[in-house]
């Protein structure tokens, strides 16, 4: 019997560590939303005491923050759409490539990413100012491109490396050309891969500070960046309210990308299925 | 005969590793010809080179006159069926087999109606709108055959065809094969590691070891006539007395004496007294009788011993006799009826000199 309470003993405490951290991890995300209805002027004791979308309206009809979410979309799209081009074919490239430093690149790319984004936002802006570039949008895109493609060709891979190269093979007996066979066959075989990659990296893009320090200008700045400038100017609760526009965003691409890749073990089956 | 594929001296390394070193074979016009060998013997890698996937480090790969050594995959007109088939999962059935219909130039109106027909040559009529994943092993199988077929390659390459299906459906699949590939006229290589498949399905079977040809031959001649040590052993079963040839025989026999007892074989050219040679018995023509019996017949062989081991096998019954020596007999009869032979029990192996196999000791004849 005492090995049954040792047992029972040890599984209650891993579930209560499990609960413990998440509640950890949900505990400033609840704040963050509650706050954001606050009526008070001043950050107060919580719970609030008074109820209202006062800083939802700020948000909406404040031009500094219209500014930062234009600047923002324009450049988590743009990156996405280069990010997602480039880090597809560098992915194929790696994969199906037979050349020197292959491995190296490989490893380099599945392993989470070693380069602090503030030495990327920096080296970003000296290479920019070198080539000539001084306004903020090219140079945000540039940054955002260089921290968001790593991840496109980390799915990318991954999705490549679960493929069986006969495909290609069997493309290229039934008369295709290598570029025919990547396109009609392997692109579209890793294509939840390459799409999960372009969600990662427009969350990643959207949500990005350290870069975008670097490069933004006094008029061009992202979402992100205005924030964390109103904080410091004239602290309130709007702030809260950005948090739960943004956690709204990424929830629902969050939902997209379980869609998609849901979507693909049913379409898919072929891949998994049967054949051993 | 035309020959529609002609392989002269063709060699590939990777690294160290010589994976195919000078093998020279041909294939006519409407041939099924088995690439045979055990893994790691080189047959898939010639395969490889044949399909255009790998280049070789020498020799030349003629189809039809050219030499195509050098050309891409789709420069070549060969049909491939994979091992693990490579159907596209994204795409359905009709779908596969237009694909090489599109790369290969086939007028695009004429592509629906081929696709019914060649799915109805590999009995699988109306399951174009299926995906692949909604397929049985078998039925993957013919498609995977239907799609290399469609585009009448001049060759077709066949890759372990039935490997990936169980024992019932692989015996059925390979009748039914046979009849397909037959009825196209299809030109076909399979690779095989199953020497039933090679023997159930080719006309001529190139058994390969190491890199290089052991022997090329019908699927008879090399199970009554293997060459080399190596085909004697890797078709079918084999049982070898080693010994040295005395020159005495009778009736048209010689003597060869082996640790199991003298054993008479027929006197053909090649062999002379002090001959080392290695007898090969296959068991089938091993009959097993009471140990007192004298050997009547001249040029019949006697091994006495004791039953070691009975394993049956349903249509056949299968006998290890351990002689005095230590060295064991294996015989094969066609079961009967009647309880099995108790182990234990004396015994004594029977064969006729006309059965045994003979090959130089070292392996090879010549």
């Amino acid at each position: 019997m005492s090995k049954r309470y040792a047992d029972a003993f040890f599984f209650t405490g891993y579930y209560g560590l499990i609960a413990l951290a998440i509640l950890f991890a949900l505990i400033p995300i609840v704040i963050a939303v509650v706050l954001s209805f606050d009526n008070r002027t001043f950050i107060g004791p919580f719970p609030p005491t008074d109820w209202s979308f006062r800083w939802y309206e700020e948000f909406l009809t404040s031009d500094y923050y219209h500014q930062g979410l234009k600047t923002s979309l324009i450049v988590s799209s743009t990156a996405t759409l280069f990010s997602t081009v480039i880090g597809a074919l560098t992915a194929i490239a790696i994969d199906r490539g037979r050349f020197w430093g292959r491995g190296v690149l490989q490893s380099l790319f599945i392993s989470p990413l070693v380069i602090p984004t503030v030495v990327i936002g920096f080296g970003v802006l000296m290479f920019a100012s070198r080539l000539g570039i001084v306004d903020g949008l090219p140079r945000l895109i540039m940054g955002h491109i260089i921290i968001t493609f790593p991840y496109v060709v980390r799915t990318t891979l991954a999705a490549l490396i679960g493929l069986r190269p006969s495909y290609f093979e069997a493309a290229l007996s039934l008369g295709a050309t290598p570029y025919q066979a990547l396109w009609h066959i392997t692109i579209p075989l890793a294509r939840t891969g390459i799409i999960a990659g372009a969600i990662f990296a427009f969350v990643m893009s959207f949500d990005e500070v350290a870069v975008s320090l670097f490069l933004s200008d006094p008029f061009t700045y992202t979402l992100p960046v205005a924030l964390l400038a109103q904080m410091r100017a004239n602290l309130n609760l709007t702030i809260a309210a950005v948090s739960v526009i943004f956690i709204i965003v990424t929830i629902v691409l969050i939902w997209a990308l379980d869609r998609i890749a849901g979507l693909d073990k049913i379409v898919g089956q072929g891949v998994y299925g049967r054949i051993r | 005969m035309t020959t529609v594929l002609d392989l002269q001296s063709i060699e590939k390394s990777f690294g160290a590793v010589r994976a195919v070193d000078g093998v020279s074979f041909d294939v006519a016009r409407g041939e099924i010809v088995a690439l045979l060998g055990p893994s790691g013997c080189g047959k898939t890698t010639t395969l490889r080179l044949i399909a255009g996937f790998e280049q070789p480090d020498g020799g030349r790969i003629v189809m039809n006159g050219v030499d195509v050594a050098l050309r891409e995959p789709y420069e070549r007109n060969v049909g491939l069926v994979f091992q693990d088939y490579a159907l596209f999962p994204h795409m359905t059935v009709a779908q596969n087999i237009a694909f090489g219909m599109k790369h290969r130039g086939t007028p695009r109106a004429e592509i629906p109606k081929k696709t019914a027909e060649v799915l109805e040559r590999v009995h699988l009529s109306g399951v174009e709108k299926r995906w692949p994943s909604q397929l049985s092993g078998g039925q993957q199988q013919r498609v995977a055959l239907a799609r290399a077929l469609v585009t009448e390659p001049d060759l077709m390459l066949l890759d372990e065809p039935l490997s990936n299906l169980d024992a019932k459906l692989r015996h059925h699949l390979r009748i039914e094969l046979r009849e397909i590939l037959s009825k196209t006229g299809s030109t076909t290589i399979i690779v095989t590691h199953d020497q039933e498949e090679a023997m159930g399905l080719a006309d001529r079977i190139v058994l390969m070891n190491a890199g290089r040809i052991e022997q090329i031959d019908t699927p008879e001649r090399l199970y009554a006539e293997p060459k080399t040590r190596f085909s004697a052993d890797f078709i079918g079963q084999s049982n070898w007395f080693e010994g040295t040839v005395r020159g005495d025989g009778a009736d048209g026999t010689a003597q060869v004496d082996t640790p199991a007892g003298p054993v008479s074989i027929p006197l053909v050219n090649g062999f002379a007294a002090g001959d080392r040679i290695a007898v090969c018995v296959r068991p089938e023509r091993i009959t097993l009788t009471g140990p007192d019996l004298e050997s009547t017949a001249p040029g019949q062989t006697r091994v006495a011993g004791t039953v070691d081991a009975v394993e049956m096998l349903g249509s056949d019954i299968r006998v290890w006799l351990k002689t005095a020596n230590g060295a064991q007999i294996q015989s094969s009869t066609k079961y009967l009826g009647g309880p099995r032979p108790k182990v234990g029990t004396k015994a004594a192996a029977c064969f006729n000199a006309a059965d045994c196999i003979l090959l130089e000791a070292e392996g090879k004849r010549e």
